[in-house]
């Protein structure tokens, strides 16, 4: 049975929550995320897009084309088309060479400069074409004393070619990756952390695996996902990395959760360290799947990790219950899945026997909560750690890290033009309104209102 | 005029293991008692079911081997009974009802289709070959169509005072036509039928309705829920039967007001030349109502976003293998991409999988029975001679299957370009931008769905402005509408009347009556007092 969560029934254990977290707001003091730094092209454009939120939806639509344009004609009539003239604020270059009916020289020079702008944004997102390309930026991970993880960003896997492209991308990327272990190890306080003891760990986005993945094809998705990732995990262990599965959209993830539990449970793999699996806190039955994981832990014998995070797919779920008049897999409001998130951290420490816990957030009250957490049940700083995306929040990366905590970068690799789907994701993300990033620092909200504790509501 | 009290019936939700368990029970229910026999279908009039004269096996579509029904089919006999019974509608009882009365039986019968969903599904399954999610989504479609008609009767179908001025009392009634004949076809065999049968019913007009053979058995099962709902044996009449005889008898009585139609151009071209002659004894203008098929064209433009294009294409084109009105039969790439994308979506079918429509696991299943086999593998045999094939899909035996087929550079000319063929048959031509793909797309006899994969403003709104569709969609695939959200129909060759599913639908099927009362005496007008 999975333990009881603690009786935080004290004042204290909220009052030290915020006392954390304001303590951790005064040591990132005034460096702003660069999404945000009105120097870098990406703050200018989040500066923008929300304070003109009427654009922000053709500025963001312009950016998802973009990669699929050929010619500089095509790129300048898309510029003129999403954004008019307003784009000329853009830079000095647009504002010569947009037009109804550009030239040549000027379409080149408008396809140039958005390029050029597109490619800088999502380099700050992006760390590499592949593996090897990311090598330096991985680099400077390990040199901070801190942890990464490798997504692959690609297109949807429409046919057999491209799925089996797919696992040979996370086969490479994994052989890429083992010129790792002759960095040198993370050091001081770190150098025992539970999750450390293999450097290379990637993520798996398990349905672009298998090309016909659906609930209705049920036993096939199993057996096809489960044969593709067993061939990932093999390869992972002969190189001692570590694998965590993504979780994805409601239609998916109980064939993901299941392909998870029967692969793991392989007996090749029972000796497989840490095999992680993410949890989405925005969904209604997100607890439920994690005692379902806990009770697998304790079958396994061996421990899991699971990355808690928000969830990616809100408007995605939101809009496919919405069109089939299906209720909604997931909490309705942001606060009450930040109320669960802390629910669910507390059960993931409760149970620190079983599960070895990521908390993946970038909200500063969510994770001063796990601290707390922690503290409260004194659980050593190596039995858990931190999770930010890359170049998203790396301020606060680094607090956590100067804290000794393991810090671990969720860094994406791969082409701009199939990179585009996550760019604008990540985009969307910091210029909405619920945003804690753009709460924090663009609109600089008074930090006792971000650090209240969250409730759920109906 | 759209009716606000009307929601969608949900479809079932796969992810859930639940669903997956209870349909499977479904699907397990009818397998057993197809085990024990075929079920045995009947012509029903006055609510009593009557003897055939002749009769007709249908196989099923997976499993040639398997009967699934026995159907009796009408005579001449039974029809020249049912023709004179017609003439006894102005003394009917359904017309008389006022139009609350008729809509809660509809939904009456719309809450015994809800409850009966999984066992009529399964019947689609086996019947007419669909998948589980197809299947359902003919049920679902039924469900809607009987709650949207009967909201709109309930919205507009009472008397409603027009502009009134002193001294003048000015209103509009409606009323039911007559007599109306339904003959509906097999790809929505319960879904269409029931749209066409409830409407009808539903602005005060008997039914006689006949199915496509291939669809007699879930028709059957319909007319019984009809029956079961309340609406009187007077007024629904099921007649299945042969077009050439019984179809034919029904569309010349001069006793017929309205025809109710959805199949083949052909067929329904005829018809209306029919229903157009006026017979001795006949005082009205027959009116037809004709839903006759497409040859939808997707246009990707060079901008498009080709994993979204790529997966809409393949439902659009090879689901229900192709049998859909609305499927996509032509596909017109914009410039360079061409090459490229036709390579990725060959491979994207290459990987689909077609097999008996039972099994879940499949991604489309048979045609609906050997005599379309035998056709389509014809057609495609005569273009493999003639245009490059991209992809063939390889499909089981046992059943009626046909390869899924994607040719490549096909002519504008070409029959292959040009006729319906209702199977998984995709042509597939190159067009040098997005003006002329959309004149390409026009160039067609018919005017039903069209899709539009792109990302420039400026060319959505041209496709907007130009494209000849009954139905544009524009960033998603060109099958599926749903009633109330995308009323259904094309024009050209694609059909007459008003779309299925929309706010103007049951007014073909109604006559208006608009009183004029002088309400003043002696100079008082009981307004102004």
């Amino acid at each position: 049975m999975p333990n009881l969560t603690a009786n935080k029934s004290d004042n204290n254990f909220e009052g030290k929550t915020q006392q954390v977290a304001r303590e951790i707001f005064k040591e990132i003091g005034k460096e702003q995320p660069s999404t945000f730094s009105l120097s870098s092209i990406n703050g200018k454009m989040m500066a923008w897009s929300i304070t003109k939120p009427d654009l922000k939806v053709n500025l963001f639509r312009l950016v998802d084309v973009l990669a699929s344009l050929r010619s500089a004609k095509s790129i300048a009539r898309h510029v003129h088309e999403y954004l008019g003239t307003q784009a000329k604020e853009f830079s000095s270059i647009l504002a010569w060479s947009l037009g109804e009916n550009p030239g040549i020289i000027r379409s080149f020079f408008t396809a140039q400069a958005t390029k050029f702008g597109v490619r800088q944004m999502a380099k700050q997102f992006i760390a590499g074409i592949d593996a090897k390309d990311a090598l330096p930026a991985l680099k400077k991970i390990r040199r901070h004393n801190s942890a990464f993880t490798i997504d692959l960003l690609g297109e949807y896997a429409v046919s057999e070619i491209e799925s089996e492209n797919y696992l040979k991308r996370y086969l490479e990327t994994l052989d890429q990756l083992a010129a790792v272990k002759d960095w040198p190890m993370l050091t001081g306080y770190l150098k025992n952390h539970r999750t450390e003891s293999s450097a290379i760990a990637i993520s798996v986005k398990l349905t672009a695996l298998y090309s016909q993945c659906s609930s209705l094809n049920y036993k096939r998705s199993i057996e096809k996902l489960s044969e593709r990732l067993y061939t990932i995990a093999i390869k992972a262990a002969s190189l001692k990395a570590t694998i965590c599965v993504d979780a994805e959209d409601a239609g998916n993830n109980h064939l993901i959760y299941e392909v998870f539990k029967r692969v793991f449970s392989e007996s090749v793999l029972r000796s497989f360290h840490l095999p992680a699996i993410a949890l989405q806190a925005y969904a209604k039955n997100s607890e439920v799947i994690l005692n379902d994981l806990l009770s697998f832990a304790e079958k396994r014998g061996a421990p899991i990790g699971i990355r808690l995070v928000k969830g990616a797919y809100w408007d995605h779920e939101n809009t496919i219950a919405r069109q089939n008049g299906w209720e909604s897999p997931l909490f309705a409001n942001k606060e009450s899945t930040d109320a669960n998130f802390e629910r669910l951290t507390d059960i993931l420490f409760a149970n620190h026997n079983l599960v070895v816990a990521s908390i993946a957030s970038h909200n500063v009250r969510s994770l001063s909560h796990a601290i707390a957490l922690a503290e409260h049940y004194s659980l050593d700083k190596n039995k858990f750690e931190i999770q930010l995306l890359y170049g998203m929040a790396d301020p606060i990366g680094r607090v956590f890290s100067a804290r000794d905590y393991l810090v671990r970068y969720y860094v994406p690799l791969g082409e701009i033009l199939p990179g585009m789907g996550y760019l604008v994701r990540r985009l969307l993300e910091n210029s909405s309104n619920e945003s804690f990033l753009r709460r924090s620092f663009f609109e600089g909200q008074d930090i006792e209102s971000l650090i209240q504790p969250p409730k759920f509501i109906n | 005029m759209e009716p606000t009290e009307f929601k969608n019936e949900p479809p079932l939700d796969f992810a859930i293991p639940k669903t997956r368990k209870v349909f499977a029970d479904g699907i397990l229910a009818i397998q057993t008692a197809l085990s024990k026999g075929a079920f045995q279908v009947k012509p029903i009039f006055l609510g009593k079911e009557q003897a055939g004269e002749d009769s007709y096996r249908h196989l099923c579509p997976s499993h040639s081997s398997l009967t699934v029904a026995e159907i009796q089919l009408a005579g001449e006999k039974l029809t020249k009974l049912i023709i004179k019974d017609q003439q006894a509608t102005l003394q009917d009882g359904w017309s008389k009802l006022p139009p609350n009365s008729r809509s809660k039986i509809i939904k009456q019968a719309a809450d015994i289709l809800r409850q009966e969903r999984l066992r009529l599904a399964a019947i689609i399954v086996y019947e007419a070959g669909k998948s589980w999610r197809e299947a359902d989504a003919d049920v679902v479609e039924a469900i809607d169509f009987c709650e949207y008609y009967a909201a709109w009767i309930d919205q507009y179908g009472h008397p409603r005072k027009l502009f009134n001025l002193p001294g003048e009392q000015n209103t509009q009634i409606y009323f039911g036509r007559g007599n109306a004949v339904v003959i509906s076809p097999w790809n929505f065999p319960l879904a269409i039928a029931c749209g066409m049968t409830v409407a009808a019913l539903i602005a005060g007009n008997r039914v006689v309705f006949k199915p496509a053979a291939q669809g007699s058995l879930i028709g059957y099962e319909f007319s019984k829920i009809l029956l079961e709902a309340g609406v009187p044996p007077s007024a629904i009449t099921f007649l299945p039967g042969r077009g050439d005889t019984v179809g034919d008898m029904l569309v010349r009585s001069p006793n017929t007001n309205i025809i109710l139609f959805t199949g083949s151009k052909e067929v329904g071209l005829s018809m209306i030349e029919k229903a157009s002659q006026t017979l001795d004894h006949q005082f009205h203008v027959k009116k037809v109502i004709a839903e006759m098929g497409g040859k939808n064209a997707i246009i990707v433009d060079e901008d498009a976003d080709q994993d979204e294009a790529i997966k809409a294409i393949l439902q659009s084109a090879f689901s229900y293998a192709g049998q859909k009105c609305s499927a996509c039969s032509r596909l017109i790439i914009v410039g360079d991409i061409y090459a490229s994308f036709c390579e990725r979506l060959s491979q994207a079918a290459d990987s689909l999988i077609c097999g008996p429509a039972e099994d879940p696991g499949n991604f489309f299943g048979p045609v609906i029975d050997q005599k379309a086999q035998a056709r389509i593998a014809k057609i495609i045999e005569k273009n493999e001679k003639i245009f490059s094939v991209a992809h063939k899909g390889k499909p089981p035996s046992g059943g009626s299957f046909v390869p899924s087929l994607i040719f490549t550079d096909v002519t504008e000319e070409s029959e292959l370009w040009n006729e319906e063929i209702f199977g998984p048959v995709l042509a597939v031509r190159q067009a040098p931008d997005f003006e002329s793909a959309v004149k390409i797309a026009n160039r067609s006899q018919y005017a039903l769905t069209g899709g539009v994969f792109s990302r420039s403003i400026s060319n959505i709104e041209l496709a907007k402005q130009t494209f000849e569709v009954g139905n544009l969609y524009i960033n998603r695939g060109c099958t599926g509408a749903i009633v109330g959200r995308q009323p259904f129909g094309g024009f050209k060759l694609s059909g007459v009347g008003s779309k299925a599913g929309g706010g103007d639908y049951l007014l073909q099927l109604i006559e208006t009556k608009v009183i004029c009362e002088n309400t003043t005496r002696r100079g008082f007008s009981p307004e102004l007092v």
